[in-house]
């Protein structure tokens, strides 16, 4: 809602007139001021001056020669409008002024004769579009012709403020000039103006015969006919009242149109009754029914559209936009203003289906006042008549079928201690509600009635809601009450601690978007042509790339290191914890929390460590660090082959026998469809498991006896998977094993063909002595037999 | 130096021994040098031992004892000497090979791996520690959501234009047509929480939401938002404003200035905006009001019983604020948060 300061004194009297209170008091009121400025003339040194003698120049027949009143003197100038004669009163920019900041004007010679200054157009002042012809001030401007020699500026309303409002979509009787005057007028307890809409009728009664097919969708429909009009501009008042709404002028019957509605919030329509008949029926529209509106669009219209037709085709979707065929045109002379009141539902559909939002259908959708229906015609007509010519005719329009009137609600005062935690008294509350213009009768409850312009005002706590906003937020005091102080949930803390893993092992999280596009699908699956299928997709998404649910966290990870690896950096690590989206779930889809991380490229080499590509056995590593740290009680890997996954570098991870994740690398093929080379290391783990343990580890005294330290090698044959000669060896160990690790891996001829050696080194500890070479050979022994036993591997070297 | 008994007397070749190992100690230049002379003075055979064995053949008590004590004096001011000595060579030698050991320490170390946390994330935790120290809970809820939780429990009329595909991501779920969503807010939280939990209620609930909206410098298809209910007996408007301005101080600074104006959320009535003076202008803090009694009643809790407030913010806001995230004008701008670029995520510490 855009406005001017001087618009609203033409209803109250403001007692500060400073732009930055007024700005509080509109927010404090919930209107919030989206933009301001103060409005001032771009011009000096112009003045009202009277034009006295127009005659020829004698050598240019493109300008004519002046004389000009302008007070003082009388000033010679040349000018090159024709739209006035003499006895206009002009705008006249006298030697010395200055327009537009830095164009001054100064006696200059015209074809041999001296021009002493300038008469203005609109365009020249900054004041509007208007540059065929000068200002001419005498029929917009009763009293110009009183103030000739006066400055110009503080008469046509400079300097003034400019507002734009952002009012709350629950007020749509802000959406005007006199009701955020009446909110002013309720915060400052100062009186409201009432306008004054009545009209001079005359002639023959209103032909119009209106009928309303359906009073749900029209509860009411007034109209006032006015004939004898002349269409032509409007004055500059309204006009750049107009332009400052942000509502273009167009004629003087569509101005006060517009006018009318920004002024008092009530938006209207204007017939040419040469073109429209005399019969008007309101009805839902057939479907498939089509009409050219004023935009010489056709438009296919639904059930659900409400039409105004002339008995038989549809004139007008009803407060969404007129027809084209009744359209007001330059030669009209005779209108029918219509005021009617709509369902707000359907103008919401019909505006939003045909992407036709309008000033009148926003202020119709929210709800209109239908008590203003009458006025609201009257007021174009009133308008029509002051500066179109227009005689308006007796015996307005009004079918009233919905007859919606005031409703009352019992409003007991300890709502309001309840609510907002002060008490008032009754005399307060009353006075609150009465400066907002409801009736209020009783002591308590309250009786309050409710005028028909708040449809927002049903139950006691919107009254609430008033009382807080005029008596002010500020007045309310702080307390701070305390909850019962539960904490964060296990998952939570557990999900922290994740979180801090992840982060102190190197890699950065990162948070991509909960869809991909079904492309990522296929990039990634390319053997499951259909995985794309399968992901729910989202409806109405904005592009492609964000058409399906993304079903892993993969895709985004390869995504977001692609981005890295593009700007040329070396190396990637990056994670996210969030949710994918599955089929599954009976009413919304299933969205497990996943953990998924990406390793890719090689970290620069620096002077103490060399340069090293990630491989699985980092993305292992962190799995298994997880395993060690979250409380995850028999996480293991087992080696398989599951797309996308290099089929040769890929691991499951599972939790007490249930696939919980995979880590790997990514094939190189499909790498490189996400823009990636070399290895790139990916881990996707459902984490519900890992938040779900709070671990219950019990405390082991550390042996103080010295230890006994030894190596082992294991030819094994490399069919045999690795770790199981790690588990059978520490099986082999026993009580007394404090820690293995295997360090060396090789193959090659000192091995012997198809085998590979494992070196372990050992190191037991008893709890209770220190251990000597008699206990220790066995134990080496029980080694070998284990790993023997259950690998087929051969002891390198003496036992 | 011969055998001190070969001396005429004694004492003054005592005296003498004790001089010329004075000399030849402080020219000692290695410890393994000291040891030998150490040897040679006062191990087998060195003339302290072999004086020491001949006091037996003193048979004047008297002189014997004398004599013995002379050695004994002797001896002792050696050990002194060659104990001195040692700690001097000891220190020098730990001197020389420290000395050695020496490197350029304005090398970069070696720095164990770290990663940030986002600053989305760190912004969530802080903001949701703050009213866990206030005494409340935090819980999370899911992204895909249904029409009635998102729109119709939250009192969003039939007709809301926040409804409209223009608006919201619908997903293709389930028999009902445009029954599932992706969430537009975190408010749904606030009825499926007072569903499982009876009042009274102290939660706050962070998540990702989702409008259909294009990616620009304030707009993104996913961002955050934290909720907060509070639902209580006696819970009010003079509850939210001292909750809400407790936690703008904790958040952006002890002397925080904050105010609340008016505002509408069909969720919440009265319904206002928390701003706060930041840096010298006042900010949009947050969306807050007292729950609507129709919320109460689509969750089952009696309306009259009970009064709440709830409050939304966004976490990208206040991140974009706190760190001045801007475009290359120096226009804050929301997109620096959306990518995963290392070089930005690295300034998360």
């Amino acid at each position: 809602m855009k406005l001017t300061l001087s618009w609203l004194e033409d209803f109250i009297d403001l007692p500060t007139t400073d732009p930055h209170e007024l700005v509080e008091a509109f927010e404090s009121l919930g209107h919030e001021i989206e933009d301001w400025h103060v409005i001032e003339p771009t011009f000096t040194g112009v003045v009202i001056g009277e034009v006295l003698e127009v005659s020829t120049h004698p050598n240019a027949d493109k300008v004519r020669l002046t004389k000009v009143d302008v007070g003082d003197e009388i000033l010679d100038i040349i000018c090159g409008a024709w739209n006035f004669e003499a006895g206009a009163i002009v705008p006249v920019a006298v030697p010395g002024a200055v327009l537009g900041g830095d164009f001054t004007i100064t006696r200059r010679d015209i074809r041999g004769i001296t021009s002493n200054g300038m008469i203005c157009s609109e365009t020249e002042l900054d004041m509007g579009d208007e540059s065929d012809g000068i200002m001419v001030l005498n029929s917009d401007y009763p009293s110009a012709g009183a103030s000739i020699g006066e400055p110009f500026a503080p008469f046509i309303g400079f300097p003034d403020v400019y507002f734009d409002i952002g009012v709350t979509p629950n007020r749509p009787d802000c959406l005007s000039v006199y009701g955020l005057a009446r909110d002013l007028a309720a915060l400052y307890e100062i009186p409201l103006r009432a306008p004054d809409i009545s009209v001079a009728t005359a002639g023959d009664p209103t032909t119009i015969d209106v009928s309303i097919d359906d009073a749900t969708a029209c509860p009411r429909f007034c109209g006032r006919q006015v004939r004898g009009i002349t269409v032509g501009p409007s004055p500059h008042w309204i006009r750049r009242r107009l332009e400052f709404a942000g509502v273009r002028p167009i004629s003087n019957v569509v101005d006060a149109s517009n006018y009318a509605m920004v002024e008092f919030g009530y938006p209207t329509h204007a017939f040419d009754v040469d073109r429209l008949g005399d019969t008007i029926v309101v009805r839902m529209a057939h479907e498939g029914e089509t009409i050219i509106t004023l935009d010489d669009q056709e438009r296919v219209l639904t059930s659900d559209d409400i039409v105004v037709t002339n008995g038989t085709l549809p004139v007008a979707i009803g407060g969404v936009m007129g027809g084209a065929a009744t359209e007001v045109h330059e030669g009209t002379t005779d209108v029918f203003i219509e005021a009617a009141y709509w369902n707000p539902p359907n103008i919401l559909l019909t505006s939003k289906r045909l992407g036709l939002r309008s000033e009148a259908s926003a202020r119709f959708e929210r709800g209109a006042d239908p008590s203003f229906c009458p006025s609201g015609a009257d007021r174009v007509a009133q308008l029509l008549t002051q500066f179109a010519g227009g005689t308006p005719a007796p015996a307005p329009v009004d079918v009233n079928p919905g007859d919606i009137t005031p409703w009352t609600i019992e409003y007991p005062l300890s709502e309001t201690a309840r609510t907002l935690g002060i008490e008032l008294s009754s005399g307060e509350t009353t006075s609150l509600l009465t400066r907002l213009t409801f009736g209020v009768h009783g002591v308590d409850p309250l009786t309050v009635t409710v005028p028909t312009r708040r449809p927002d005002v049903r139950v006691p706590v919107d009254l609430v809601e008033e009382i807080a906003r005029v008596h002010g937020f500020a007045e309310i005091p702080d307390t701070v009450p305390s909850g019962p102080g539960e904490g964060l949930p296990l998952a939570e803390r557990k999900l922290r601690t994740l979180r801090e893993i992840m982060v102190g092992s190197g890699m950065y999280e990162i948070l991509t978007f909960s869809f991909i596009g079904p492309q990522d699908l296929e990039h990634l699956h390319p053997e499951d042509p259909d995985a794309a299928a399968r992901a729910i997709a989202v409806v109405n998404p904005l592009n492609e790339t964000e058409g399906v649910m993304r079903t892993s966290l993969i895709p985004g990870l390869l995504k977001a290191a692609s981005t890295n690896i593009s700007r040329r950096l070396p190396s990637v690590a990056l994670f996210e914890i969030g949710k994918v989206f599955l089929p599954g779930g009976e009413e919304i889809p299933d969205q497990p929390d996943r953990l998924g991380f990406v390793l890719a490229g090689r970290p620069d080499a620096q002077w103490h460590t060399d340069a090293r590509e990630y491989d699985v056995y980092d993305g292992k590593g962190i799995v298994e660090l997880l395993g060690s740290n979250m409380s995850l009680p028999e996480m293991t890997v087992v080696q398989t082959q599951r797309p996308p996954f290099h089929p040769g570098r890929c691991a499951d991870v599972m939790a007490q026998g249930t696939r919980i994740g995979t880590v790997g690398e990514i094939t190189p093929s499909i790498a490189e469809s996400f823009g990636l080379s070399g290895r790139v290391v990916v881990g996707e783990i459902d984490v519900s498991e890992l938040l779900a343990n709070r671990g219950s580890w019990q405390y082991e005294i550390p042996s103080s006896f010295p230890p006994v330290v030894f190596d082992m090698a294991f030819a094994t044959p490399d069919t045999v998977p690795g770790a199981d000669v790690l588990v059978a060896a520490n099986a082999g160990a026993g009580d007394l094993l404090e820690h293995s690790q295997l360090f060396d891996v090789f193959s090659g001829e000192s091995v012997g063909e198809g085998l590979v050696s494992y070196a372990i080194n050992f190191r037991l500890r008893a709890p209770d002595r220190t251990l000597t070479d008699d206990e220790v050979g066995p134990v080496r022994k029980a080694i070998a037999e284990a790993v023997a036993e259950s690998t087929g591997a051969t002891l390198r070297g003496e036992l | 130096m011969s055998a001190i008994t070969n001396l005429a007397d004694p004492m003054d070749s005592l005296q003498q021994l004790v001089i010329d190992a004075t000399t030849e100690i402080g020219d000692a230049i290695s410890i393994d040098q000291l040891d030998a002379i150490d040897t040679t003075l006062m191990g087998r055979g060195s003339s302290i031992s072999e004086a020491r064995r001949g006091l037996g053949a003193i048979k004047d008590p008297d002189e014997r004892r004398d004599t013995g004590r002379a050695i004994n004096d002797v001896a002792n001011q050696i050990k002194d000497l060659v104990t001195a000595k040692r700690s001097t060579l000891v220190a020098t030698e730990e001197a020389a090979a420290l000395a050695a050991d020496r490197v350029d320490v304005t090398l970069p170390g070696r720095i164990p791996p770290r990663g940030t946390h986002h600053l989305i994330t760190q912004t969530i935790d802080e903001i949701v520690d703050i009213f866990v120290g206030l005494g409340y809970t935090m819980a999370r809820g899911p992204e895909a959501e249904t029409e009635f939780y998102n729109f119709t429990a939250m009192n969003i009329p039939e007709t809301h234009p926040s409804r409209h595909e223009s608006d919201t991501l619908y997903l293709d779920y389930g028999e009902k047509d445009g029954g599932v969503l992706l969430r537009t807010h975190t408010s749904p939280m606030q009825a499926r929480y007072m569903e499982q939990h009876d009042p009274p209620v102290y939660v706050v609930v962070p998540g990702k939401v989702f409008r259909s909206d294009a990616v620009d410098s304030t707009h993104s298809p996913v961002f955050h938002q934290i909720e907060g209910l509070a639902v209580d007996h006696n819970i009010t408007f003079a509850d939210l404003k001292g909750t809400l301005a407790t936690f703008a101080r904790e958040f952006l600074g002890k002397d925080t200035k904050v105010k609340f104006i008016p505002h509408y959320f069909p969720f919440t009535e009265p319904s206002a905006e928390m701003h706060a003076y930041s840096n010298g202008r006042w900010i949009e803090l947050l969306g807050c009001g007292m729950v609507n009694p129709a919320v109460f009643e689509h969750v089952g809790y009696d309306p009259s019983a009970v009064t709440g407030f709830a409050f939304g913010m966004g976490p990208e806001r206040l991140a974009i604020i706190r760190h001045g995230i801007t475009d290359i004008h120096g226009n804050n701008d929301l997109r620096p948060l959306l990518d995963p670029d290392q070089r930005i995520l690295r300034q998360y510490v």
